[in-house]
């Protein structure tokens, strides 16, 4: 089974509005058919949320393929996976920790969310920090969820950098990936449109004919135009935010 | 090759729920005036008005909690959105556990908060109605000081309106930190008019924001 990934990245309104950068950051590698993927949404409160962003979903990649390439994953069972993405997620949480400390800056700085995932086609495991969604949706529509988790008003959320990171780390198992399957990671900015009302799945007028015009498109080319949809000016109605999105098709 | 997708739906599936609770008196003295009666057709004013507002329909979730009986609290139905809430038929008689009711309504906010934070659905504060026009047959004083406590902590907004001269206003009054109102005469079509107003302001307020009201003085009896 090969996977065909397409990511794409729009800076929302609010960030266009005010000259400043994208908070979200996304990356993913597919290693040995592993499809490893993150997006990360850095808190707009935090100073450096786009640094931690970035040095999250780069860093717990780095990790992950380390561990696909050594063979680790692959001798991993479901009931392993918690306990190997804790170890992950908190090796990546020191390494931030002593950059903060460097720059005498407080982990809290760098403070964002974390949605991944690590999938090959004899399953894996999506794994979330906070808001954001992660799906995979099988070829009948079933889906398996990631949904967010926040605090008791809508406009918190928990970070990967929390002190209690631990008690927010979920994990996810995915059985196994079927070919026809579609594996989506996004931030907070793109679930509203992305995901049903009951957040049961994909939004099918949305995703349906986002993937049927993937199918036929070369992994830059379906990027590119991913990339319009996520900065269309009708999303601009809908959110303020970053809008973030991962599709991989398993072929 | 372009790299315009086609016919991709842009909405937002995101409007978050304002639920509401309507905790009713069904004692025996309900009859009285048919009162019961002009309540029935309140709730279905409220189901028309709730229903001819797109986003009270989509985003109003209703509970209705009847007290009455041998001290029973009942749920008439499950949580229901607005579009698709049917009234139910109340009918009065016995005593006013009032208590139990509110306790119930807590609860029943509590357990739905949960459920639609577990499924990612995020939800305004919580609006609970109380309406009676008697006082409690049971125990009463640690449910008004949670409710109290409970809107304190911005967990719920709570509206307790007495019914008549026979409401015990001081009892009501101890449900909610804003005190009772008394419905003047017998509006309850007025009433359900402004709670559907309510409603609809509430599921258009922004994230977070306060909702202000509109004014009571369609149904609230003005104190001399």
């Amino acid at each position: 089974m090969k996977w065909k990934v397409f990511f794409a990245s729009a800076t929302g309104k609010y960030h266009l509005d005010g000259n400043a950068p994208c908070q979200d950051f996304g990356h993913y590698v597919v290693a040995d058919d592993v499809l490893i993927g993150v997006v990360c949404d850095g808190a707009g409160s935090a100073r450096e949320g786009q640094a931690g962003a970035e040095f999250f979903a780069r860093r717990v990649i780095e990790l992950l393929t380390d561990a696909v390439k050594s063979g680790k994953f692959a001798d991993l069972s479901e009931a392993d996976y918690s306990a190997f993405i804790a170890e992950v997620v908190g090796a990546a949480r020191s390494e931030l920790e002593e950059t903060a400390l460097a720059r005498e800056l407080t982990p809290r700085d760098f403070a964002c969310t974390l949605v991944g995932c690590i999938a090959s086609r004899h399953g894996g495991c999506f794994f979330h920090i906070g808001d954001g969604f992660a799906i995979y949706m099988k070829d009948d529509g079933d889906s398996v969820l990631s949904r967010p988790e926040n605090g008791e008003h809508a406009d918190e959320t928990y970070f990967a950098t929390d002190p209690a990171w631990r008690e927010h780390l979920r994990v996810t198992a995915i059985a196994e990936i079927r070919q026809g399957g579609l594996i989506g990671l996004m931030t907070d900015g793109t679930s509203p449109f992305a995901v049903n009302r009951p957040k049961t799945g994909f939004y099918r007028p949305f995703i349906d004919p986002v993937v049927n015009f993937l199918r036929n498109a070369t992994e830059e080319h379906g990027s590119e135009a991913l990339k319009n949809v996520l900065a269309d000016e009708k999303t601009y109605q809908i959110t303020p935010d970053d809008k973030t999105l991962l599709l991989a098709l398993a072929n | 090759m372009s790299t315009i997708i086609p016919d991709v739906a842009l909405i937002d599936n995101s409007d978050e729920r304002a639920p509401l609770v309507l905790v009713l008196d069904c004692s025996g003295s309900m009859q009285d005036d048919d009162k019961i009666g002009l309540l029935n057709d309140g709730l279905k004013t409220l189901a028309t008005e709730l229903k001819n507002d797109p986003i009270a329909a989509r985003c109003g979730r209703v509970l209705v909690i009847s007290f009455g009986g041998d001290n029973d609290v009942e749920l008439m139905g499950d949580w229901t959105d607005a579009m698709d809430f049917e009234p139910p038929e109340l009918r009065a008689g016995g005593l006013t556990p009032m208590g139990a009711a509110m306790r119930c309504a807590l609860d029943e906010i509590e357990s739905q908060k949960s459920q639609m934070r577990s499924a990612g659905v995020s939800y305004k504060r919580p609006i609970v109605m109380l309406l009676s026009d008697g006082e409690p047959t049971d125990e009463w004083q640690q449910v008004a000081a949670d409710c109290k406590a409970a809107e304190s902590a911005h967990k719920v907004n709570i509206m307790a309106i007495g019914i008549g001269n026979e409401a015990n206003r001081s009892i009501l009054g101890a449900f909610s930190n804003k005190g009772a109102l008394n419905l003047q005469g017998l509006k309850f079509k007025e009433l359900f008019i402004w709670l559907s107003r309510s409603i609809q302001a509430v599921s258009r307020a922004a994230n977070g924001g306060t909702v202000q009201l509109n004014p009571v003085d369609s149904w609230a009896q003005i104190n001399t």
